[in-house]
């Protein structure tokens, strides 16, 4: 079994991730392998990814936030970004770098409500 | 042999000060011609006043006691125009020892004299602190201003190398500067760029500048330096960022109009510097309140162009980035109209007319997301920002 990597809290039926420190493409794999493993065998309905403790947030974590996001909701969960500081939210616009894809919410709090809705949405059972 | 001479006037004296010999350089210096001198007292060249307080018996006897003088002094031509002489005067002594006479060598020294009174007189003057430095870095010579802004004597730094008045954290990297300039020497200000610091007597700095240039005289090359105390100036400099500073803040205020409910009335135009500002103080704001809902209001920017469009996109989208939604409000029919012609995309940012139509926006949107007012909310899902 491979080692996890980053530390993943189930609350409810949601996982918090927490992102930390620098990533390379090595650890996003592990990451990446860790996090689906975690979705089917938890079977969870969303994922929380806090990305307010990574030292840079660049086009390359952009790439990277928005596959986990992509893989998450191949297995039928939703996912939605928390926790982006200030100046990594102008970096990003400043580079141009293009985020619109992906949820975000302010913190873990607001985030769960994000999913919340994003589950109603899903299920389309609401739809007018 | 004597007459080869003619920069420099040579006389040959008796002991009592008559002229006995008179070279071309004397004829030259004085105006008067050999047969005019010779036999004369050398006294005819002193002025009325020297003549009358007896000056030339006491050189000469000085001379006799004491051996040879070197001296200067005023004296008159023939035509009456003083000169200033720098005059060695040398007894003849006999072989028992009795003075039978004098050398009396003297050349007009007015002109660098002046020169030089100018120089020193253009050195005191100058608004700047001056000192100025030999080959060694030893200091040859300082002004009033630099004992005043140094706090040394004059006294203490003359003879001092260079470094004295550096802060020692700087003297290494400033001999090796120093030789550099030396190598290469002409007018520059020093450090070009640096924030350079000199240092008092009692070891406290302060900010200087400073400007270099090469001074050639006999005694080979000097450096003078001229520094300026510029503490003063570096705390307008620092006092103006300080308020350019605050003026962008009050110009780009943050409001928390509701609970999670910010409001960035923009008054004027929106330039580069102004936008990023009013970006960092409502996403900082945003970070603090854990705001959800940002209105920008543009009811106060008098007219919309692709630029201003763009920052305020780029605001929408920093924001959006950290979930907080935006809703514009104030835009005016005819704002409205140019916009659109312009082909500004404002993208799914939403907008309305008013800051009361706005924050009942605010307040159906957060009312939503809390998903108590699910019915209501619907349409507002629509053209969420995601």
């Amino acid at each position: 079994m491979t080692d996890d990597v980053v530390a993943v809290m189930k609350i409810g039926d949601t996982l918090l991730v927490a992102l930390q420190g620098d990533l390379d493409d090595t650890t996003v794999i592990q990451i990446e392998e860790q996090l689906t493993r975690e979705v089917a065998r938890t079977g969870a309905s969303g994922m929380l990814i806090d990305v307010s403790r990574l030292s840079v947030v660049d086009s390359f974590i952009a790439r990277v936030l928005a596959r986990i996001v992509a893989m998450v909701r191949l297995l039928g969960a939703q996912a939605a970004v928390v926790g982006i500081q200030p100046a990594v939210a102008i970096t990003l616009v400043e580079l141009g770098v293009q985020m619109g894809h992906l949820d975000t919410a302010l913190n873990a709090e607001q985030g769960l409500a994000l999913l919340e809705r994003l589950r109603r949405n899903d299920t389309g059972t609401d739809r007018p | 042999m004597l007459n080869a001479v003619t920069d420099q006037a040579i006389v040959k004296l008796g002991p009592h000060g008559e002229v006995v010999r008179w070279s071309r350089g004397a004829e030259a210096t004085t105006g008067y011609g050999e047969s005019e001198a010779v036999g004369r007292s050398v006294s005819v060249l002193h002025t009325e006043e020297d003549r009358t307080a007896a000056l030339m018996e006491q050189e000469l006897e000085s001379a006799r006691r004491n051996g040879r003088r070197e001296f200067q002094g005023w004296r008159v031509r023939k035509g009456g125009e003083r000169f200033l002489a720098h005059i060695t005067l040398t007894p003849v002594r006999a072989e028992d020892g009795a003075v039978t006479g004098f050398v009396k060598v003297f050349g007009d020294v007015t002109e660098s004299a002046r020169a030089e009174s100018l120089f020193h007189g253009l050195l005191e003057s100058a608004p700047d602190a001056m000192v100025i430095v030999g080959q060694d870095a030893r200091i040859v010579l300082v002004n009033r201003q630099a004992e005043a802004l140094f706090g040394f004597e004059r006294a203490e730094l003359v003879g001092r190398e260079i470094e004295v008045l550096v802060p020692p954290r700087f003297r290494d990297r400033h001999v090796g500067h120093r030789s550099g300039f030396l190598a290469d020497p002409r007018l520059r200000p020093m450090g070009a760029g640096l924030e350079l610091s000199g240092m008092r007597r009692d070891g406290t700095e302060f900010p200087v500048e400073i400007s270099l240039s090469p001074l050639e005289t006999v005694d080979g090359t000097l450096v003078a330096a001229a520094i300026r105390d510029v503490t003063e100036r570096r705390e307008t400099e620092q006092r103006l960022l300080r308020q350019r500073d605050e003026i962008l803040e009050l110009s780009t205020p943050v409001i928390q109009v509701w609970d999670k409910v910010l409001a960035l009335p923009i008054i004027g135009t929106l330039d580069t510097l102004r936008a990023t500002r009013l970006t960092e103080g409502l996403l900082e704001k945003i970070a603090r309140t854990q705001a959800e809902v940002a209105i920008l209001d543009i009811s106060g920017v008098p007219t919309i162009d692709t630029q201003v469009a763009q920052h305020l996109l780029k605001t929408v989208q920093a924001a959006a980035l950290m979930g907080t939604v935006s809703i514009m409000s104030g835009v005016r029919p005819e704002t409205a109209q140019s916009m659109v012609h312009l082909g500004i995309d404002m993208g799914r940012l939403r907008s309305r007319n008013t800051l009361q139509e706005a924050l009942q926006l605010a307040l159906a949107v957060l009312a939503e997301r809390a998903g108590t007012a699910a019915t209501a909310a619907r349409p507002l899902m629509s053209g969420d920002s995601r």
